[in-house]
């Protein structure tokens, strides 16, 4: 019975990320077409609103092309990883107090591993399609993880430190309900160093290089195509919803709002993900590219050195003051 | 002039990313503007005056035929050839057997209206008459007074009153033309009024400010 209902749930929980990564797409085509000047998707339903649904049909639909030369069992497998890690980590995210399918001690460690785990997909995507343009992106989106997943680690140490626990619910909790009580005020180095490497690791403009098109085509995704292509995009979108979801709880105290709202538990959840979307999408309309040097060096020379100097900072805080 | 690509910040801001952030409410301020996107096949799309669209022969409101003399100025300004006329000559007057346009080669300059002397050849403003073949495209005499009757029902235009921008004016014998036919154009889009390249630095404020 128990196994009965965690499957539903887990059903639910998949059928609303589904849909919320499908409009995620037409938000992000509208709200970059108005910042442009243009108005994105008005074809498809009222002002575009069927455009994501079309969209999905049409990838489903869409011949499964396997180069001749690609390392086919690989191939045909790299999105596969890239969607079930990032479907995973979905499971300990807790969206109001009780609401996660599996309240884990290392929730934290947990989503560090599976955003890794995933851009093991983009390498393997990018080795196997045996072609120059994909095995630049996948090396680019390995040299890139690395770099960006110390300072991430990094960066989320001080919230550990103060929480004291590793799991999500927990640093919920200890952030307590006042607004003072958010991590991003005593951590506001770290979360800066968290927003940058959030950016990196989930390869979105400026830091965009696995795919760059402008240079690659579409890097690792080049010889990709119907539903395996709109995978690789699909595992994009959660993965900003994942690292959203990891901001506002680590630093914007998760479910807990200015009043309770009844009924909907997860409604300031929600709605500080949205908030951290709308940023994602917004720097993408404003910022250009990265170059490689300037991503390695962004990454190694400011944001691991602030992320270090920020743990000794909270450390002898700690110390000092409790 | 010499161009700063790189401005002086001061530290802070270089810490806090000024320059990111004028950036992005330069982007979050477009987002509110109005969209300039004309939903072409809904909205009707402004034409230019003197837009040069599908070629029509005028319908002479008295013989119902064209007003065409058969004097092949326009075969001959053609600069694509794609203009041919049959004609035979009746008591010293001509008459035209045949009278084609390849609008497939056609570049739309416009030049056949202009040098005819009946005012029978005009370019419309009509610009949606795609097909699926290359046979549409070649237009006949009938064709040709097919494509006025449309641009005249399509564009609520009366026949007797309508006058191209490119068309001889009437009643002025040829040696007394005015010089300039086409229509003159602004002032900054001669060759010397346009300021680009190297002119661009020169017109700007002498002040070092850009």
């Amino acid at each position: 019975m128990h196994v009965l209902v965690l499957l539903i749930q887990i059903l639910v929980l998949f059928a609303v990320v589904m849909l919320h990564v499908a409009y995620a797409t037409y938000f992000e085509r509208k709200i970059i077409g108005h910042m442009q000047v243009r108005m994105g998707p008005m074809r498809v339903g009222w002002h575009g609103l069927l455009q994501p649904i079309a969209d999905g049909i049409k990838s489903f639909f869409k011949e499964d092309v396997v180069p001749e030369q690609a390392d086919r069992p690989i191939f045909l497998a790299a999105p596969v990883i890239c969607l079930v890690a990032m479907l995973t980590s979905l499971a300990v995210l807790p969206f109001a107090p009780g609401w996660v399918l599996a309240d884990i001690n290392i929730g934290l460690i947990f989503i560090l591993a599976m955003s890794s785990l995933s851009s093991y997909g983009v390498i393997l995507a990018g080795w196997a399609s045996n072609s120059k343009y994909t095995f630049l992106g996948g090396l680019r989106s390995m040299a890139q993880v690395i770099s960006y997943e110390i300072a991430m680690g990094l960066s989320l140490v001080g919230v550990m430190m103060l929480s004291g626990t590793l799991n999500l619910s927990e640093i919920v909790q200890a952030q307590g309900t006042s607004f003072t009580g958010m991590y991003v005020f005593p951590q506001i180095i770290a979360f800066f160093v968290f927003c940058v490497a959030m950016l990196a690791e989930t390869n979105r403009v400026p830091f965009d290089l696995p795919e760059a098109e402008t240079e690659l085509v579409s890097g690792y995704a080049t010889e990709y195509s119907g539903m395996r292509y709109a995978m690789f995009f699909m595992a994009e979108y959660i993965g900003m919803m994942v690292m959203s979801a990891i901001g506002t709880i680590c630093f914007l105290g998760g479910w807990n709002g200015p009043f309770t709202v009844p009924g909907v538990p997860f409604f300031w959840f929600v709605l500080k993900i949205y908030v951290f979307l709308f940023v994602f999408i917004w720097i993408r309309a404003t910022l250009p590219r990265y170059r490689y040097d300037q991503l390695m060096e962004l990454g190694w020379k400011l944001l691991i050195p602030l992320a270090l100097a920020n743990i000794a900072l909270t450390g002898i805080v700690k110390a000092v003051i409790g | 002039m010499f161009v700063k690509y790189k401005p002086k910040r001061n530290l802070l801001e270089t810490i806090l990313h000024t320059e990111i952030l004028q950036g992005m409410a330069l982007t979050l301020r477009r987002l509110f503007s109005r969209p300039i996107t004309r939903q072409y096949p809904d909205e009707e799309i402004p034409v230019a005056l003197g837009f040069r669209g599908q070629h029509a022969l005028v319908r002479d409101p008295e013989t119902g035929g064209s007003l065409c003399v058969a004097c092949m100025r326009c075969a001959t300004v053609c600069p694509s050839r794609c203009i041919h006329i049959r004609y035979h000559e009746d008591d010293g007057k001509r008459v035209v057997d045949s009278y084609d346009i390849e609008a497939l080669r056609c570049v739309y300059c416009g030049y056949c209206e202009e040098v005819c002397p009946v005012n029978a050849l005009v370019l419309t403003e009509i610009f949606e008459y795609a097909a699926y073949s290359r046979q549409p495209f070649h237009f006949d005499r009938d064709g040709l007074l097919a494509n006025w009757d449309r641009f005249c029902r399509e564009r609520n235009i009366s026949p007797q009153e309508y006058v191209n921008p490119f068309w001889r004016p009437r009643g002025l014998p040829e040696n007394r033309l005015p010089a300039g036919k086409r229509l003159q154009v602004p002032e900054d889009w001669t060759m010397e009024g346009q300021v680009v390249g190297s002119r661009y630095r020169e017109a700007l404020p002498n002040d070092g400010t850009r």
